[in-house]
């Protein structure tokens, strides 16, 4: 027996001996969460005066700032037709070059999906893949791969977007920001990436496209941390980072009671460590989008530019495409075309085996050098024949 | 008509074996058609379609889910993604070196050979040579919708060979083969009602 149940029985009670108790504390506190939405609703400027003098005292700060609408808005999109509108949707996966395989190679892989033309007509799927191997994969680490996948998919973006006119939606799954790693500059050409990045970014615009970036059940909590630093009286804002007074509430469940099935909540700025990199109309915005159900909400995070921000034809067009790219996956919903990104990026653990079988008969034939499978890898490959590495 | 083909094969075995084709290439073949996979030459295996089949997948089912499947949707399914028709095929003969014969084939077609519908010519070489001896395969297959199957091969040959002694000899046989097996034999006359 690998796990030692025992111990594990006796956290898995103490946790639920504790459950009824955290569940009443939490409850108060989303009632004092959303009290404290409606009082603060309104007041927009005084709010974002006060996430400045918190954002001086700790530049760490990341909430949401309101804009225009109060904070708890919510509304269906206004009355445009996505009838004649380009979607693009990319996404990328990688194979991580493993230093115990015989081969050291790594491969990164872009699928998109364009849906256009007549509604009959079937969507194009196009796929990326770019191996490299050896010395060109030495220096790669789960950051670097992460970094130039998230760039491919945005190069991707933007090479297909010449192709087509606007009006043009571009997706990607996940925040708009580009992956950065706790210590981005521990990855080495993290600038160069975020450069071109942003040039990627600011041609899409030129464009004319409307970007966004899909948050599937998000995590962070703008919202409510941007509550917490409404009610941190003044001389307390230095210490911020130690204020948590709503730790629980999470914006998930603030936007499920707030926005009706198809609603979208205000749009936000993000106050974030990276509001110094994405200035000027690549400045990173949100909103909530409710693309569940009666009875059963399902908020996501679609972030955008300011440059889509500031035009509220953009985000009508963008809320009704969403709201009928995720009907498609009816129960469930999701945008569809994402899904089809993914799955035509995606690589298979069979895929990766015949890449590496692939190289070594080459390498073989045209008289190349072939290192050898660890030790380590290959006593995992036979020992464990049958139990596998829960995931 | 000339041979069509209708799709490749997946996996083989000496009694039978299943070929795969895109959901857009799916108009030709049907239920109880005649197929060969050529394999070499002069070596053919013959087979009749006895399932045609539709896998799902996740995807499939949660769209299913939906209010309304749109119509891009639909095209994207059955043209850009990898969900392959499958034709399960029983094997009831082969030809080699230009001769026929009911017996199963000595091998089975390899992956990936193209399988065909056969022409009304092979049909009428198939179906013409001995003496049915390839119902006895598929009178052994218990599994099959034996009487289905039957009534879908002889209404074939009855609308492309318009040979009504065939027809009546073909029933002769069943008649024969099943005559100590009297629900089978009354499940595949039930069937044959139908078409004759």
């Amino acid at each position: 027996m690998a796990l030692n149940f025992q111990q594990v029985f006796d956290r898995i009670r103490e946790i639920g001996s504790g459950a009824r108790a955290r569940r009443e504390t939490l409850e108060k506190l989303r009632q004092q969460a959303l009290s404290l939405l409606d009082s603060w609703a309104d007041k927009t400027g005084q709010l974002r005066d006060k996430i400045e003098r918190a954002r001086q005292a700790d530049a760490s700060l990341r909430c949401a700032i309101p804009l225009a609408e109060p904070l708890n808005f919510h509304t269906l999109p206004g009355p445009v037709s996505s009838a004649s509108l380009t979607l693009i949707a990319a996404d990328g996966s990688q194979i991580v070059p493993d230093r115990h395989a015989a081969v050291l190679f790594g491969l990164i892989n872009v699928g998109a999906v364009v849906f256009s033309g007549r509604s009959g007509e079937a969507p194009q799927v196009l796929t990326d893949s770019q191996l490299s191997f050896d010395d060109e994969v030495v220096n790669w680490t789960d950051g670097l791969v992460a970094l130039q996948r998230d760039l491919a998919e945005r190069r991707k973006l933007l090479a297909i977007s010449k192709e087509y006119s606007p009006p043009l939606v571009t997706l990607t799954d996940g925040p708009l920001q580009l992956w950065e790693a706790r210590e981005s500059n521990e990855v080495l050409g993290y600038e160069k990436a975020l450069g071109e990045y942003l040039s990627v970014l600011s041609q899409l615009q030129e464009r004319g496209a409307i970007t966004a970036g899909y948050v599937d059940k998000p995590s962070s909590n703008l919202l409510v941390r941007l509550l917490e630093v409404a009610i941190t009286s003044e001389n307390e804002l230095a210490s911020l980072h130690e204020q948590h007074t709503l730790l629980g509430v999470s914006d998930l469940w603030l936007f499920d009671q707030l926005l009706q099935p198809g609603e979208r909540s205000a749009v936000f700025a993000l106050q974030a460590r990276s509001k110094a990199v994405y200035q000027g109309s690549l400045a990173l915005h949100f909103f909530y989008l409710n693309v569940g159900q009666a009875g059963h909400p399902k908020s996501a995070r679609i972030e955008i530019p300011a440059w889509v921000a500031q035009n509220e034809g953009e985000i009508d067009l963008l809320h009704t495409v969403l709201l009928e790219q995720c009907a498609i996956l009816g129960a469930r919903p999701y945008p569809y075309i994402l899904h089809r990104a993914h799955e035509s990026a995606v690589v298979s653990f069979q895929e990766k085996q015949q890449i590496e079988q692939l190289l070594e008969i080459e390498l073989r034939k045209s008289g190349g050098e072939l290192g050898e499978i660890s030790g380590k890898q290959s006593t995992k490959d036979s020992g464990t024949a049958g139990k596998k590495r829960y995931k | 008509m000339a041979s069509i083909q209708i799709g490749h094969l997946l996996r083989a075995g000496t009694a039978g074996f299943v070929a795969g084709c895109s959901v857009s290439q799916m108009e030709t073949p049907s239920f109880g058609a005649l197929v060969r996979a050529p394999i070499g030459d002069n070596y053919s295996v013959y087979g009749l379609i006895c399932d045609i089949h539709i896998d799902d997948d996740g995807l499939v089912r949660q769209l299913v889910t939906a209010a309304e499947v749109r119509e891009k949707v639909i095209a994207d399914s059955r043209i850009n993604r990898i969900v392959p028709v499958e034709m399960s095929v029983i094997a009831v003969g082969y030809e080699l070196g230009g001769k026929v014969s009911h017996l199963l084939p000595p091998r089975p077609p390899l992956s990936l050979d193209m399988i065909y519908l056969c022409s009304d010519a092979e049909l009428t070489k198939f179906t013409g040579a001995g003496r049915f001896g390839y119902f006895r395969h598929i009178l052994q297959a218990k599994d099959l919708p034996i009487g289905g199957l039957l009534a879908a091969h002889i209404l074939e040959v009855k609308n492309k060979l318009n040979n009504p002694g065939w027809v009546e000899r073909a029933t002769q046989e069943l008649i024969t083969l099943l005559r100590d097996d009297y629900p089978t034999l009354m499940s595949v006359l039930g069937a044959l009602g139908e078409i004759i």
